[in-house]
């Protein structure tokens, strides 16, 4: 099988690989690299599972080519969670600060915003987003930004639920 | 610090949750599976060179080099991979080892298989129709099956259940004799977790298997007969299952992981694509119901007679009960007096997609067509549909409408319930039956009563050094929150805090037995076995004198006396409990008269309850449910053509997103009576059910018309409201 050479960065470490044409970046980061915290459902972009952060921007890793990631800058849950922690010396700009991440995180918990938790990766890194471009959402905007992330098990009401915690927490911490 | 979240909830925001598809095993290789395109067809010719030329590639087998019995979770009657025939389309004729998923798939792709189609029979009045084209040449013989020599060759199963007077002669007798028949379409249950396994057959002769499964000791138990190996060599290992549904419960694609690793001598994963998940898994039974309920000239339900033909596709092997039939066609009227009740489920083998539970099986189905039939009814004798449902529901004491012996009935309380919040929202609303620019509203309600059972578990405890207590579970938690149940039950017999309680999953080595999650049974069963082990824990402190300590001092005191201490709590309750809950639901519509467009405005949810373990994880389960029946009532259907699923992937099955919810109004009903050290009630598969049947007669309500066909599309809609318009 023909491959190509690539290098990207993902959670901020620079990663070298061969990847093949029909490689998907998705596979890429939990086979090659390891990295299992991203999920795959459907693998055609409905699902949301898949989400990560690339270049500033959430996007379904299942529908990216391998190859078109290189020479980016690619997050997973596992780098958002670095974050939330503190792990992480320089961020590049655009990344949720990992104090709102950690707001998200313990909303997530204690709103029981979560069950089976295939979906939550992809959950954590869209509410994190939202949040992060507008810190006190109105309802309606909750409902279209989180529109592409599907749960069977919570019937969104959870999610909804620690979103709105989030957010509030988020405004109080942030004065 | 703010109130304690689930015990699988920091695991789960931190993406270190391990599902069977992030098993990574040293020389893993990786599996694909070849796919019938054929509903029923011969194989002549298997041929896999160009498959064996791509580089990776370590095997590929076909149905003649796996020497494995058939599989099932009652039937044994599905083979590892096809032999001879393919009885679906999507059903599994070769499959693949190779290095890396790129090249399984690729070789999968380059295996050529030679067919010879054979006439195929895809519905079941059809298939047991004399003469119809067999399924399976002597579908009796199998192991578990249920029918005999002298059943119809395509009858999987009958189910009969019936109470009280000859149900025709009661029918004769009635004033009023309502006729109708509804169909349920299949459904996938949805889980965004596609299958996922990775089986390890080790030179030992020991298996090692992850596996997206939510009953892991009946796992061990279906591969060992299937592969022909005492149990003890099957070591089902703990993974979390990313969503469950009723879909997680049969070996599924295992066996032929194993076969590849056995074949190859390495771990191999084999994670199927989500479109081979909601083609060629165990989607929902679909069904046509027929019901004919007679009423008296007073309003009161005399006589109800059911009649389900259900399409069990080519395999029975992913039912688990006994009857092999879905216990929810047995609850059909469960909720009323009606002294005269004949229920009959007859499912058929047919050339399409085996089918599975989901969520309540047989319940939706049954609860649609006789819900809807109620409403029919009520329309018809000018009753209001819930006066008319007071009137005949079964009172505080009565027997079940099947003879059973409740330890409680509250239908009559919950449905008061029900009116009393509809009179609320309507105050609120004020608008009901207001039209609005060709937009009609309308309110439904809908009953529902479902029993419950217990199984058999085991947990175990063992003290930490620390002061804090593990609490080792042989089931996985696929959402449920059964973990958080175990924690809590723990925290509050050995008055230890959340945080000094730790839930883990072990492998099927590790505890004895266990009846897995299914059949709303885990929270019951759990809560009772982690009980029983605390009381062995507080004995065992006792004995060691350690009682007067504090106790997380006692905790940490006899673990350091005794490292290796475990106490355990087992418990296997075969008897049944009599145990049931109530569910009334009622759903607020608007119908566009132009083009057909529903709009749930609002779903109302009123459930009997008892004590709750853990009140979030509750709610969750009610909300949960409550939208997954939305999607039955409004979105999902496996499309089945000629044979095939055509719902290819999640953009044609479409799921509720949280754009599509309303608002939801939950009004729990406290008191009841639960079973065992807590008195509990399951929830899990209560309020999934009659959102279907609320949402259809408030459609009713609001343009006059039945829809008699889930789901509620706007197509379908449209096309009654012009018909409606067509007649004189």
């Amino acid at each position: 099988m023909s491959g190509a050479s690539v290098e990207l960065w993902v959670n901020g470490d620079r990663v070298r690989a061969r990847v093949s044409g029909g490689e998907f970046l998705a596979e890429f980061l939990r086979e090659g690299l390891g990295l299992v915290g991203t999920k795959v459902g459907c693998g055609v972009g409905v699902c949301g599972l898949c989400t990560v952060w690339m270049d500033g921007r959430l996007v379904s890793s299942c529908l990216v080519p391998a190859v078109v990631a290189a020479g980016r800058q690619v997050w997973t849950v596992e780098g958002l969670v670095a974050l939330a922690e503190g792990r992480v010396a320089d961020p590049p700009p655009g990344l949720p600060p990992g104090r709102l991440v950690r707001v998200v995180q313990r909303a997530f918990v204690e709103c029981e915003g979560l069950q089976c938790g295939i979906c939550t990766p992809g959950q954590l890194w869209a509410a994190c987003a939202l949040l992060q471009e507008e810190p006190d959402p109105p309802e309606e905007r909750l409902g279209e930004f989180l529109a592409g992330n599907l749960c069977r098990c919570t019937g969104y009401q959870g999610i909804l639920r620690a979103v709105r915690a989030a957010s509030r927490e988020g405004r109080l911490a942030g004065g | 610090m703010g109130p304690v979240g689930r015990a699988d909830g920091w695991t789960k925001v931190q993406g270190r949750a391990v599902y069977a598809a992030d098993v990574r095993l040293p020389g893993m290789l990786y599996g694909a599976v070849v796919r019938s395109p054929h509903p029923h067809a011969r194989i002549l010719r298997v041929r896999s060179e160009a498959a064996r030329a791509v580089p990776g590639v370590w095997a590929i087998l076909t149905g003649a080099d796996v020497r494995y019995g058939t599989y099932g979770r009652r039937v044994r009657d599905m083979p590892v991979l096809a032999r001879e025939v393919v009885r679906f389309a999507g059903e599994r004729v070769a499959a693949v080892a190779a290095e890396s998923l790129p090249a399984a798939r690729q070789a999968a792709a380059l295996v050529e298989v030679d067919y010879e189609p054979l006439p195929a029979v895809l519905n079941p009045q059809e298939a047991l129709q004399p003469g119809a084209p067999r399924v399976h040449e002597v579908a009796w013989q199998y192991p578990g099956a249920v029918v005999g020599p002298d059943d119809p060759s395509n009858l999987q199963s009958r189910g009969v259940w019936q109470h009280g007077e000859d149900v025709e002669e009661a029918l004769a007798r009635c004033a009023y004799v309502f006729d109708e028949t509804y169909e349920i379409p299949p459904a996938h249950q949805g889980y965004l977790e596609p299958h996922a396994c990775v089986a390890w057959a080790k030179p030992e002769g020991v298996v090692e298997v992850w596996a997206s499964n939510k009953s892991p000791h009946r796992l061990r138990a279906q591969l060992a007969a299937c592969l022909g190996v005492p149990a003890e060599r099957i070591r089902v290992m703990p993974v979390y299952v990313g969503g469950d549904f009723g879909g997680k419960g049969s070996p599924m694609d295992v066996p032929v992981a194993v076969a590849l690793s056995v074949a190859t001598g390495r771990p191999l994963k084999l994670v199927v694509e989500y479109e081979e998940d909601l083609t060629a898994a165990n989607p929902r039974h679909g069904s046509t119901v027929r019901i004919r309920l007679g009423v008296d000239g007073e309003g009161r339900m005399r006589a109800l007679d059911v009649r389900a033909w259900v399409n069990g596709g080519a395999y029975a092997a992913f039912k688990p009960v006994e009857h092999v039939n879905l216990n929810g066609f047995a609850e059909a009227g469960n909720t009323y007096r009606i002294p005269a009740v004949r229920i009959e489920s007859l499912i058929a083998y047919t050339h399409t997609v085996p089918r599975g539970h989901m969520r309540s099986p047989g319940s939706l189905e049954a609860n649609f067509a006789v819900e809807s039939t109620v409403d029919v009814a009520a329309r018809a004798l000018g009753l209001d549909p819930l006066e008319f449902r007071l009137r005949n529901v079964l009172r505080a004491g009565d027997r079940g409408t099947l003879g059973e012996p409740w330890v409680e009935m509250r239908g009559e309380e919950v449905l008061r319930a029900l009116a009393g919040a509809l009179e609320e929202g309507e105050g609120a609303a004020g608008t009901r039956r207001e039209e609005e620019a060709g937009w009609a509203r309308g309110v439904g309600v809908a009953l529902y009563c479902r029993a419950a059972h217990a199984g058999e578990t085991e947990v175990a405890l063992q003290p930490r050094p620390d002061g804090s207590v593990v609490a080792w579970v042989p089931f996985p938690d696929q959402g449920g929150g059964q973990h958080t149940v175990v924690r809590n039950v723990v925290c509050k017999e050995l008055g230890l805090l959340p945080a000094a309680v730790e839930v883990q999953q072990v492998d099927t080595d590790e505890l004895a037995a266990d009846s897995g999650v299914g059949g709303s049974r885990v929270t019951l069963t759990a809560s009772a076995a982690a009980s029983r082990a605390c009381q062995q824990l507080r004995r065992r402190l006792e004995e060691e004198g350690l009682r007067g300590l504090g106790v997380q001092e006692a905790v940490a005191e006899l673990a350091r006396r005794r490292p290796a201490e475990r106490v355990r709590g087992r418990l296997s309750v075969e008897e049944e409990l009599w145990l049931n809950s109530v569910c009334a639901q009622a759903a607020r519509v608007r119908v566009d008269r132009e083009t057909g467009q529903v709009r749930v405005e609002e779903l109302v949810t009123v459930l009997d309850v008892a004590e709750i373990l853990h009140p979030p994880s509750h709610r969750a389960q009610v909300e949960g449910g409550v939208v997954m029946g939305l999607g039955s009532a409004l979105l999902e259907e496996v499309v089945v053509e000629g044979g095939r699923v055509v719902s290819s992937n999640l953009h044609e099955y479409r799921l509720p997103s949280v754009a599509d919810v309303p608002t939801l109004r939950l009004i729990l009903v406290p008191g009841g009576k639960g079973w065992g050290p807590y008195g509990v009630k399951p929830v899990g598969e209560m309020t999934n059910v009659a959102v279907a049947a609320a949402v259809a007669n408030a459609v009713a309500d609001a343009v006059g018309i039945r829809v008699r066909r889930l789901p509620i599309s706007a197509e379908e809609v449209y096309r009654l409201l012009r018909a409606q318009e067509a007649r004189p």
